[in-house]
């Protein structure tokens, strides 16, 4: 066991919140927050150097036992899907404080401090080798959480937060009761990469597999069990928004990979028909509610849906395109889609609408700003040459070969996206500037550009050249696929 | 007996003896001293306390069984009996203050809780039904005079009357069930009637003997159907006797469940499904009605109906496990239950009665640290980790899964995330509400020792379990 990286990189950001309670001036909190954030993020990038991308073995492992009479221990380790994702959260947290800057404008403190709690559990449920240490960081967030959008949310923030809570709580709970029902399963132990290594029996991995199925599945969320996400959405302050949309969604399609099907093979091949005609159902469904929107973050919202549901079907299609495809898809979406939930709150700080019905011309006052939109916009709708193009073509080869009738699903809800991302962008960008006529609207400053720009270069950086990114998940996911064949061929 | 055998008789009971002995010097001292000096019961009766906790801790080394085989002091009395000097000392703390409040301060106070304590060690060591019923007796007499002691308060003595009616009904009827017990094994020692009954098919006669003692002992910790007292005199009574009976007296009466029912007596019986079914009507019960509550007091007596229930699962689950998943959900509830009733205890000041939900409102921004507090112990009840409550909620699943009780593992997390919906209620109106007036909380030191203490000990069992497990794991296996 060499230097504890991970724990640094987690633990930087709970050090840090518990450093805010003593700052008094509300600059000290942003400058301390931001710094910490930005190291967290320096951490995580020597995490990434450090990573060996021809091994699927778990690296920066660190064992340290915790409840021995019940196995648990603290085990940390990442393979290159968690890499990944530990440094998505990291880039996220950054730009989520530099996206609170002046958008929070009560009890600042506590904000940052719930900011840099929600990171510090986000980065452990990825790189958790153990299941109940995931639990307990899994289950923790909705602490946080639920503070970020119920005391700094919209007007309905109140019942936002209850909804968001009750509905994860609801899943996780069941996922509670699986945890401890595989542990008695397999051998006594919570370390994943033994339950991994189990062999169940088909049975208990179906009753398992919809156990888990629930936590996730609220989680990423896939429908029917999305409701909660347009309100906690629109409610959420512009930087939980982009936590929400960024790392949170990630979760539940990261359990899929973490747990379902390394764990549950057979079952997982088993229903990957019907979870496939739920993804494909989740991106036509959601596109099409994406459609009828005339709230700015309510549109990001459902078509969050329909990208998710390209990543399950990824997912599910089980084989190596779909899998790297839903992988990268989850990592785009995070960066396009937090870059949405940003430029939305940045208008919504000037104007204080989010009705795309109040908007026009805004290219004639906030040029740059309506040119990155147009970036991001064309990059949620996956144009060639950023990032969600690869990433979703990968996925549409994979589904196609999985299931013809849920490939031709994809490309129906990718054409949607289309016709409401254009729309939106056409009803908000161009045309007269109605909009100037009543709101002082400034474009971008230097900090706003900050916090985009990175965004900006990782839109193009995938969309170009994909290579590096597709290489840090490659031996993961080639080893995953045969946890998932190699056991069912071998039976 | 002879001699030698009642010296260890005594040694075996001399944490016993410290209470009682110290009780009634008190008691004789209560006359002596002149009215507004009864601060000195505080530090008197903590410090009994304190000498009854290190003589139970030197005495934990072995088993003793003592006085003809009524009574035993094993690890299984001593974790309890822990728990129980926790509960009083906190409960001590947090009176100081507050009985000056209320007016109620007088030697009395603390001699009775002191009385209250030496009964739950009896009930807690008790190896025979007789001296349960003694134990459990002088328990219930001492909470049924500290729940009117607000004597020119209706609601206390209305709760007082309440419950001293309905308790002596119970009580009633677990003698009743006693004397049945008696009249067919020819003994009303635990073991003895173990081997009485070993081989035969279980005698009907008997299992309704069960079922009288069953329903006496779930009386004392609220389940349901024996939980209609329960609302009222936690409402009633005075905050501090509210939190002590939340805690004290239900893992009392959990103990001596325990000692009962984990006995093979029971075990041969098919009680545990009577048992499942107590549990899920009880914890179903308490976080329903708990729902519709705006009374803080009544809210948190419906949660402790709740929380009986979830402990009561891990009676059914039994074996070793279970009986130390509910030894450590008690410690754990009784850190964060006095944590919350702290709360609620120093919000209590000149005409501020901070008894009503919607009085919290906006706490969080004139109070940040002590919102956090209550944030604390409001989540770790509602079992979010990483606090106790998570993880004391957590083992008794692990208990249930274990005897392949999935079925209600899975009611039990269902009915959690009902009664997880009120508690975040409350952190809504603390948090989440514009303040409506200012807050003078009632923060005495001790108090503020009591709130840092618990809030430790939530957090600290909810990070760090490995200890209080093995503790729990090793005092339920008694020896």
């Amino acid at each position: 066991m060499g230097f504890p990286l991970l724990s640094l990189i987690i633990f930087t950001p709970a050090a840090g919140a518990a450093v805010l309670m003593f700052l008094r001036s509300d600059d000290a909190v942003r400058w301390t927050a931001l710094v910490v954030t930005v190291l967290d993020l320096v951490f995580s990038i020597v995490l990434l150097a450090g990573f060996d991308t021809t091994t699927h073995e778990m690296q920066f492992t660190e064992t340290v036992p915790w409840v021995p009479a019940l196995g648990i221990t603290y085990a940390l380790g990442v393979d290159g899907i968690s890499a990944l994702f530990v440094f998505l959260t990291a880039l996220l947290s950054w730009i989520s404080v530099l996206a609170s800057w002046v958008a929070i404008e009560r009890k600042l403190k506590a904000f940052m401090a719930s900011l840099l709690a929600m990171q510090a559990l986000m980065l452990g449920v990825f790189s958790s080798l153990d299941l109940f240490l995931f639990y307990v960081f899994w289950e923790a967030m909705l602490i946080p959480m639920y503070l970020i959008i119920g005391v700094w949310g919209g007007e309905g923030r109140v019942y936002a937060a209850f909804k968001f809570f009750l509905y994860t709580l609801a899943g996780s709970l069941l996922f509670l009761v699986g945890v401890i029902a595989l542990y008695f399963h397999g051998g006594e132990t919570f370390d994943i990469l033994a339950l991994t290594a189990q062999d169940l029996p088909f049975g208990v991995q179906s009753w398992l597999f919809f156990a888990f199925l629930i936590a996730f599945a609220v989680k990423v969320p896939m429908v029917p069990v999305h409701t909660w996400l347009p309100d906690a959405h629109v409610q959420a302050p512009t930087a939980g928004s982009i936590i929400l949309a960024g790392v949170l969604l990630k979760m539940g399609a990261y359990g899929f990979l973490r747990f379902s099907l390394p764990m549950l093979p057979e079952a997982s091949v088993y229903f990957s028909p019907l979870m496939l005609a739920l993804s494909a159902l989740a991106i036509v469904y959601g596109g099409l509610l994406a459609l009828a929107q005339d709230d700015l973050k309510k549109l990001v919202a459902y078509s969050s849906i329909s990208h998710m549901g390209f990543v399950t079907m990824g997912i599910f299609a089980l084989n190596i395109r779909g899998l790297e495809g839903g992988i990268l898809q989850m990592f785009n979406h995070g960066v396009t889609t937090g870059a949405l939930f940003l430029f939305v709150g940045l208008i919504y700080e000037r104007t204080h609408t989010r009705s795309i019905a109040d908007y026009g011309g805004l290219m004639k006052v906030a040029p740059v700003y309506t040119v990155f939109l147009a970036l991001f916009t064309l990059s949620s709708m996956a144009l060639p040459g950023t990032n969600s193009f690869v990433g979703e073509l990968l996925v549409l080869s994979g589904g196609f070969a999985a299931n013809l009738a849920v490939g031709a699903a994809a490309v129906l809800g990718a054409t949607l996206g289309a016709a409401y991302l254009l729309g939106m962008y056409r009803r908000v960008a161009l045309g007269p500037p109605s909009v100037g006529a009543r709101f002082k609207i400034r474009d971008v400053n230097a900090r706003e550009m900050v916090a985009i720009l990175p965004l900006a270069v990782f839109v193009l950086w995938v969309g170009l050249y994909p290579k590096p990114f597709l290489d840090i998940i490659d031996a993961s996911v080639t080893h995953l696929l045969t946890q998932v064949h190699g056991r069912e061929n071998g039976q | 007996m002879t001699a030698a055998a009642l010296l260890q008789s005594v040694i075996a009971s001399l944490p016993e003896i410290v209470v009682v002995t110290g009780a009634c010097i008190l008691l004789i001292l209560g006359q002596l001293v002149r009215k507004g000096q009864e601060h000195f019961f505080v530090s008197a009766s903590i410090a009994i306390v304190l000498v009854a906790a290190l003589a139970t801790l030197m005495l934990a080394n072995e088993v003793r069984p003592a006085y003809s085989g009524m009574f035993i002091a094993d690890r299984f009395a001593v974790f309890f009996k822990l728990v129980f000097y926790l509960a009083t000392i906190l409960t001590f703390l947090l009176s100081r203050k507050f009985a000056d409040i209320e007016g109620i301060a007088s030697s009395e106070y603390y001699v009775l809780l002191l009385f209250a304590l030496f009964g739950m060690m009896i009930m807690a060591s008790a190896t025979d039904l007789l001296s349960i019923y003694v134990g459990l007796e002088l328990m219930v007499l001492c909470t049924y005079v500290l729940t009117g002691f607000m004597r020119r308060e209706r609601r206390s003595n209305e709760a007082a009357l309440k419950y001293v009616i309905l308790g002596a009904v119970s009580t009633g009827i677990f003698l009743y069930g006693v004397s049945l017990v008696y009249g067919l094994t020819g003994t009303t020692q635990l073991d003895a009637m173990a081997r009485a009954v070993t081989g035969d098919p279980l005698d009907p006669g008997l299992l309704l003997a069960v079922v009288f003692i069953v329903a006496g002992l779930v009386f004392k910790v609220g389940a349901v159907p024996f939980h209609m007292w329960l609302p009222d005199v936690y409402e009633g009574a005075p905050t501090t006797i509210t939190a002590f009976m939340s805690v004290g007296p239900k893992a009392a009466g959990f103990a001596v469940i325990l000692r009962v029912f984990l006995n093979p007596l029971v075990a041969a019986s098919d009680a545990w499904i009577i048992v499942a079914v107590i549990a899920v009507v009880t914890m179903a019960l308490g976080s329903f009605v708990a729902l519709v509550q705006d009374n803080f007091k009544r809210l948190l007596a419906y949660s402790s109906i709740a929380h009986a229930g979830f402990a009561i699962f891990g009676v059914v689950a039994g074996g070793q496990d279970g009986i130390a998943s509910v030894m450590l959900y008690m410690l754990i509830y009784a850190f964060m239950n006095l944590g919350i009733f702290g709360a609620v205890i120093m919000m209590r000041n000149g005409d501020f009665s901070g008894e009503v939900i919607e009085d919290y409102a906006g706490f969080a921004k004139l109070h940040p640290g002590l919102a956090l507090l209550m944030l604390i112990y409001l989540f770790s009840l509602a079992g979010i980790p990483p606090t106790a409550g998570f993880f004391a909620k957590f083992y008794v699943l692990v208990a249930l899964v274990e005897r392949g009780f999935v079925t209600l593992a899975v009611i039990a997390v269902l009915l959690s995330a009902v009664a997880a919906y009120f508690y975040i209620r409350i952190v809504m109106v603390i948090y989440m509400r514009e303040p409506e007036r200012a807050f003078e909380p009632a923060l005495t030191p001790m108090v503020r020792a009591t709130l840092a203490f618990t809030a430790l000990g939530t957090i600290g069992i909810g990070l760090f379990p490995a200890w209080f497990l093995g503790l729990a794991q090793q005092s339920a296996s008694g020896g």
